[in-house]
Parts: structure tokens; sequence; C-alpha cells
């Protein structure tokens, strides 16, 4: 039994990274179809000259960027206004969120928006997806940050208010720097989920607010296109190497 | 004291209140009325689109749903567990090990499900492999069937189910295995009546963490399954889209947040205290 | 810190409106040539942002807020009453368009003029494989239990019902129940036998040989022949359905002038040749048709003739209640 686990482990890993690497490999075939006809990289040249691709990515960075920031700050000062006193509502609502299928808060985002406009004369474009992205962002920060602080121990910002310390200094100087290894993955989970969504986007974004996902599902809908996988490869090797650099850096 | 605390909170709130539960409010007040002629809602205000949810039509989506959901998250468990129990085990490599399952979950959902289909079709990698190896002479029909979407379903979900399960795992009290031991227990007894229940909060949490998602999945049935199959997440995307009935999808939707809000009730209350 | 983001990004949506001249066109994927849209820009000295779609639903989802910041979008026929009636469109003025007259007068419908301009045209049919013999004529063809597995219809209730319908001799715009119900029976009984419902995906499983019937579009499988020479493709005898691409300006549109030149340009004879001819579409501007390469003018799949044609018949736009039992005969086909 003991020796049959990491064979076992071995697969599972395998069944989770193979598909991924078939594509990625395939990434590098001459030919549009499933048979190998040589290596090249003519699909990484149209994809790196595919101006609407591009700004889909540019577009997707950005929002991406913009929300996590958003999104970790006011989870992380939720999460922690939640530690102090729960409000039922509040935290409620945020694992309602987190659960609701995002058909649905897509569609209510959309309603919110349209019923909004018809007052306000916006438009919907990044600033509505924007806000969009950190609301589900921010549900997955406080989860993240509050899991943290259960372990925490609140004695040490008693003893720091003891000593004559503000309430904001105890916050700043005492559980922050313990929160920020939970505060780095939150804003990691925050940014993977902002940059991959797609149901969300597809349904509030604008004229000027095509994401990568979005390029992506209509490229994928169209049929078998090797620049889904050049773009796929990009996507993987990009964020293996955020991975590992993040890695070294918590380390030292 | 109730300054700061407001400051921490009101962020949180404004975006709950105007990007969470106002839109929610809309969805219900959209279920109460009437589609209008070509699309839209309008008056009049109406609870016939509840009524029209009891249609025999609807309960057998839901059972297929429900199945297919509980396919995909009985197999990330099987496949999850012993995969946690091995990680928890393994020391300095855990966060190594860890960031290995998450990093597929890091590449986007629609790549994986791409990949997928790139694998299943007829003319696909394993049919290809298959055929050279003269084990079948003909393609299996792997893609657009309801396997395809939940092995879909599992290959998207199962770090969710992970890593529940890994936090269980690592906080177990090594000593208790050890105690079961001086007690004559074989390893597999001791794996079965003492390890099994004590991680039953994180299996609760990883079922949570896998069903609850496919239920509502629309992406992996609509590219996996061929469109042959509708699950609630497809239904409730097509009253959206082509069918272009609002309030019937509004109050399709609020029935499905009722089931999913139903099934944590009852897999969580336990850890309801420690959650909230 | 939070404050200056918020503040930035209010700015952002003032911003946008007062930027240059920016024309947003929302169309069907393939549908301009790779030159078109540069051309206009610099003809006009103005940049257009161009996007694409794959369905109807899809347009309109984004459009109906009123405020989702297109100019022009491309509904197929039925689908501009019901836009018109939300209040979506504004009507066109006749003067900014003087190229109308290019027209092909087959494609002017009735209660379409006012609003839209017809842009390409395509209709449903069968594209197969010629290994398959015999070759399809019908749509009971794709009923045939010997091609299990093998065969897809379109992902679209209103294509499906409507091939269904005609098998069985009926007009695929019927209302009448009873009618209704029988093409869903047909197209149960057809369901075991498909590989999916699938759009405009299926073309590569059509080239590779997954497919070796399918519904499709008459644009989408010149594309699929074009790759492979070994398809075919077929009006059914019993009968299909046309659709009709139009342009249309939206109502919220700041840019009226400019978004009539963009269709008055679309319809100057050359433009719309080069987009047929490169993209493999079937154009409605007559005029264009003497400029068409000899491969795309001659084409039986693209420009059938008036004898295949008259087998045609164009979809209507249903009332709410024949649209609420068609959609309730799909889910009941989807969920079988």
């Amino acid at each position: 039994m003991k020796r049959l686990l990491p064979l076992y482990v071995i697969a599972i890993y395998a069944f989770l990274h193979v598909p991924l690497l078939i594509l990625c490999g395939f990434s590098f075939n001459s030919s549009k179809f499933t048979v190998w006809e040589g290596f090249s990289l003519v699909w990484y040249e149209a994809m790196w000259n595919d101006g609407v691709l591009a700004e889909a990515t540019w577009n997707s960075l950005v929002i991406a960027v913009v929300s996590t920031v958003v999104a970790t700050a006011v989870g992380t000062l939720g999460a922690y206004g939640l530690w102090k006193k729960n409000s039922r509502l509040l935290s409620g609502s945020m694992y309602l969120s987190l659960v609701t299928p995002e058909i649905i808060t897509g569609i209510a985002m959309l309603a919110t928006f349209q019923w909004a406009f018809r007052y306000l004369h916006l438009q919907l474009g990044m600033t509505t997806v924007i806000f969009a992205h950190v609301t589900f962002s921010m549900a997955y920060v406080l989860l993240v940050v509050m899991a943290r602080l259960r372990t925490a121990d609140p004695a040490l910002e008693e003893a720091a208010l003891d000593l004559g310390a503000t309430e904001w200094q105890a916050f700043r100087l005492v559980t922050l720097p313990m929160l920020k290894p939970g505060i780095a993955a939150a804003a990691l989970l925050a940014f993977t989920v902002s940059f991959d969504d797609y149901v969300i986007t597809a349904l509030v974004a604008g004229v000027d607010s095509e994401t990568l996902p979005m390029v992506l599902y209509a490229m994928a809908r169209r049929g078998a296109n090797p620049v889904v996988s050049a773009i796929s490869t990009v996507i993987f090797v990009g964020l293996g190497l955020l991975i590992v650099v993040s890695e070294r850096l918590q380390k030292t | 004291m109730m300054r700061l605390r407001a400051f921490f909170l009101l962020p949180a709130w404004a975006f709950t209140l105007l990007l969470f539960l106002a839109p929610m409010g809309i969805i219900v007040v959209y279920s109460l009325q009437t589609k209008g002629v070509y699309g839209g809602v309008g008056e009049p205000w109406t609870v016939e689109n509840y009524v029209r949810l009891f249609d025999p039509l609807y309960g057998v989506i839901l059972l297929r749903s429900f199945a297919m959901a509980g396919a995909a998250t009985f197999g990330c468990l099987v496949l999850a567990f012993p995969l946690a129990l091995y990680i928890s085990r393994s020391g300095t490599r855990k966060t190594l090990l860890l960031n290995l399952v998450m990093l597929p979950f890091w590449t986007s959902f629609l790549v994986r499900t791409y990949a997928w289909m790139f694998l299943l079709r007829d003319t696909g990698l394993i049919n290809s492999m298959l055929l050279g190896m003269g084990l079948i002479s003909e393609p299996l029909p792997l893609l657009y069937n309801d396997g395809a979407v939940v092995v879909g379903l599992i290959y998207g979900y199962l770090p969710f189910a992970v890593l529940p399960l890994y936090s269980n795992l690592e906080r177990l009290d090594k000593g208790l295995l050890e105690a079961a031991a001086d007690l004559g227990a074989k390893p597999w007894e001791a794996m079965l009546h003492v390890v099994l229940p004590l991680t039953a909060p994180g299996m609760r949490a990883a079922c949570v963490l896998v069903f609850i998602p496919s239920l509502g999945a629309y992406l992996t049935p609509d590219l996996l399954g061929g469109g042959k199959s509708m699950m609630i997440g497809n239904l409730v995307q097509n009253q959206f889209t082509s069918a272009r009935d609002w309030p019937f999808g509004a109050a399709l939707s609020l029935a499905l947040m009722a089931v999913v809000m139903l099934l944590l009730w009852a897999l969580l209350r336990r850890d309801c205290e420690e959650m909230l | 810190m939070r404050r200056r983001v918020f503040a930035a990004s209010l700015a952002g949506l003032g911003c946008g409106r007062s930027r240059q001249s920016r024309l947003n066109v929302f169309n069907w994927s393939a549908y301009v040539a790779p030159e078109t849209v540069p051309n206009f820009e610099r003809e006009f000295g103005v940049k257009v942002r161009y996007s694409i779609y794959e369905s109807n639903e899809e347009m309109l989802a984004r459009v109906f807020s009123g405020n989702s910041g297109w100019d022009v979008v491309f509904p197929t026929h039925y689908m501009v009453p019901p836009m018109r009636e939300q209040g979506l469109l504004v009507a066109l003025d006749p003067a900014q368009l003087p190229n109308r007259k290019h027209l092909d007068p087959a494609f002017v419908r009735p209660g379409l003029t006012e609003y839209a301009v017809p842009y390409m045209w395509n209709a449903t049919g069968i594209v197969f494989n010629k290994k398959l013999q015999p070759t399809p004529e019908s749509w009971a063809d794709l009923w045939r239990p010997a091609l299990r597995g093998k065969i897809t219809m379109l992902d679209d209730p209103a294509e499906v019902l409507a091939a269904a319908l005609r098998k069985l001799g009926l007009s695929l715009n019927s209302r009448n129940p009873d009618e209704l119900r029988a093409a869903q029976r047909e197209a149960l009984r057809q369901k075991p036998l498909l590989r999916a419902y699938l759009n405009s995906e299926v073309r590569d499983q059509v080239v590779a040989g997954d497919v070796m019937a399918a519904q499709l579009w008459s644009t989408t499988a010149q594309q699929a022949i074009d790759a492979a020479p070994h398809l075919g493709f077929v009006y059914p005898r019993e009968g299909f359905p046309v659709n009709l691409d139009c342009a249309v300006i939206l109502r919220e549109s700041p840019r009226q002038e400019l978004a009539h030149a963009w269709i008055n340009y679309l319809l100057r004879p050359d433009v719309s040749a080069r987009v047929a001819d490169s993209m493999r579409t079937a154009t409605a501007n007559l005029a264009a048709r003497p400029l068409l390469g000899a491969g795309t003018r001659d084409n039986g799949t693209l420009y059938p003739s008036a004898e295949v044609m008259a087998r045609a018949e164009w979809f209507e736009t249903m009332t709410p209640e024949v649209q609420r039992l068609r959609d309730r005969l799909w889910t009941e086909i989807k969920s079988a």
C-alpha cells in the first residue's frame, strides 16, 4: 500500500498536467491537425501579430491588476473588521456570492448596471468590468485572510494596546505584518480568478473591454485553432515562472 | 473603536451592497414580473414564473445536474484523498507539491477544457494512439457525452478537492495513528476507523467546493457535452440569451440558489461556527 | 490609496466619450476582407473598433441595455422587428445611403428597409463527405440510422425545428402547436443518432472526417469545402431556411453620420465584392455580382440557382406565445 501511493501520486499529476503539456507541445506543430508535421513557431508568430489578441491581453492584465489591488485592500480590511466583531449578514453574503453560479451573479450585475445606466448615462466598459471583478475577487480574499486570522492570537493586539498603541497602530504594526503571507496568497488568488474569468466579464464588458478569455472562447468556438494552444502555452509557462519566482521570494 | 471598525468594513459593505445584494434584489424583482413582448421585463406582477418551476421537465434537468455534479464530486474525492494524504506527509516538499496541483488551475479554465477537447476528439490524441497501437479499429466516441462532461468537471475542480482535504489531514494528530497501531490496528484499519472519520470536515468542505460549482457549470457541458444534455447552468443561460425570458430565468436562478443554500446548510452546519 | 484609484476610475468613465472619433462596429466573424476596415479608416480619417460575435443572442445580450457603446451591428433579418420594437434602432436616413440602389431587389424585404440595410445572406443546408453513398439530398437523409454518431445538427432551435418541419412538408415558420410537436417528435427520434449539436465548430470535424454529414450554413460550409475538396454541399429537396444579415444603427450611437457613412461604404460594389471573394460569403449587393471572381460568382453553394431558391423560405419573427412554445420544445429536446 505504502509503495503504491507514490505511483498513484505520479499518475494523478500526470492526469493534471499531461493534457496541458500536450496542448503546449502541439502549439509547436507546423500543421493545424493532430498529426505531428514538424517543429514550427508559425502559430506564435500569428499570435504575436494578432492585434485583437494583444489588446485583449492588455485589457485582461489591467483589469486583473486594478481589481486585485482594490479587492485585496477591501477584502483584507473587511476580514479584519469581521474578525474583531462578526456581522452575519456581511460574511454570509460573501460566502453566498462565492457559491452562487457565475451566470447568475453576472446577469444580476448586468441588470443592475442597466438599471443604473438609465439614470446615470454611463456605459458598459472597463469600469463596469473592474467593479464586477472586485466584487467576486473580494470574497476569495476574505476567505483566505479570515482563515489566516483564525489562527492568529488576539492577545498580541491586546498586548500592543496595553502598551499604549492606538488601534490603527496595533493593526498596522502587529497584525498586518503577520498577515503578509495570507495577503500575498489572497492577492495571487484574486489575480488568477480575475484574469481567468469568462462568464461574468462577457456579460458586463463593453466596447473597449474585450478580455483574453473572451477572445479565447470565440476562437475555440470557431474550431480547432493552434493559436489558442500557443496562447495557452505562454500563459502556462508565464504563470509557472511566476509561481517559481514567488516561491523563491517567500523563502528569502 | 466603532469608527475604526466602520472604516474597515465600509468598503466591503459598499461593494457587497451595491454589487451583490442589490443585484440579487433586482433578480427577485424580475422573477415576479412578466417577459416583455420581445425580451426585457415589465408589468404585470405575477408568480407565474415560480409556478412554472414545478413543471416536471425542470425537475428532470435538476436531477440530471445533481447526478453529474455528484459523479464529479465523488470522482474528485476519490482521486484527491490519496494525493492529499501523500502531500500532508511530504515534509519540506509540501508547498511545491501543492503548487503543482494548483498550477493547472492557474491556467485559464477555457484552456483546460480546450485541452480535453483536443485529447478526446475522434481525431484527437487518445484515439490516434489507440488506433496506432491497433487496440481499436474505429475511433471511440469519447467526446460529446455525459462522461466527457464529468471528466471535464473533475479535471477542473480537482484542486478544489485537494486543498481542504490536505488542510484537514495536515492538522491531524499523528499521535492518534500511533495509538491505533499500539492497540493492534493494521494500517488500513487505522485509515478506515481513525483517519477517515476525522477528515469528515475536510471532505464536507471539498464536497461544497466541487459540487456547487459543478451544479451551476455551463461552459463545460456546453463545450464537452456537444449540446446534447442540458444542465441547470445551460438552462439558466438559455433563458437569458436565446429564450430572452428574463423573468423565468430569474426565478430559475433563485430556485437554484435556494438549492445551493440548502446544501450548504446541510453540509456545513456543524462547521458553521468555525466558518462564520 | 483606494480613494485615488476610485477617483481615477470615475475620471476614466467620463473620459471615454470625449476621445477621438471612433466608430464601433460589431459584426459576425469573417464578414469583412482584411483591407475593408483599414481602407475605410484611411479614407474617412477615423478609427474603427471592430469586434465580432458568433450568434444573434450574443450580440443582442450586449446591445439590449441601450448603453453598450456599439454604433453599428448586424442582426439577422428576423431580429430586426424585435430590436425595433424595443426602441434600440434608429430610422435610416436615405439621403446618406445613396449606394442602396445597388442592392438586389430580392433582398429588400417589407418591414426592413426603414431600419436595416441587407448585407450578406446565407441559407442552411447539408454539408457532407463525398464518401457517403448515396449522397444526401434531403433533410430526411440526416435521419439515416446508418449514420449514427456521424451526423450533427446546428445548436439552434429555429434551425433544428425548421429541418424537422420541412422534412414533414410543413412551413418552417409554423405557429401550429400540433405541427410543432410533430416536428419535435422527429427531432427526438433523431437525437440518438446525433454526434452533437454544433455550430461553426463542426467545420474542422467535417474536414477531418469525424462527421460525415452536418446541417450547416452555406458560407461556413463553403469554408470547409475550400479546405477539403472531398466535401459537398446540398440544399435539401424539401426546402430550407434563408437568413439575411443586415446592418442597423443603434439609437444610442452618438456618431450616426459616421455610422451611415460606414454602411454606405459597405454598399459599394467593389467593397462588397472584395468581402464576398475573400471571406467566401454571399452578398446581397446586385451590382457587386459582376465584380466577383469566377470561383465565387459561379459557386452553387454560395449563389444557388433560381430553381433552388424557389424552395427557400425566409425565417419570420415569432409571436411571444409561439416563441415560448418553441423554446419549451427545444428544452425538452435538449434534456431528453
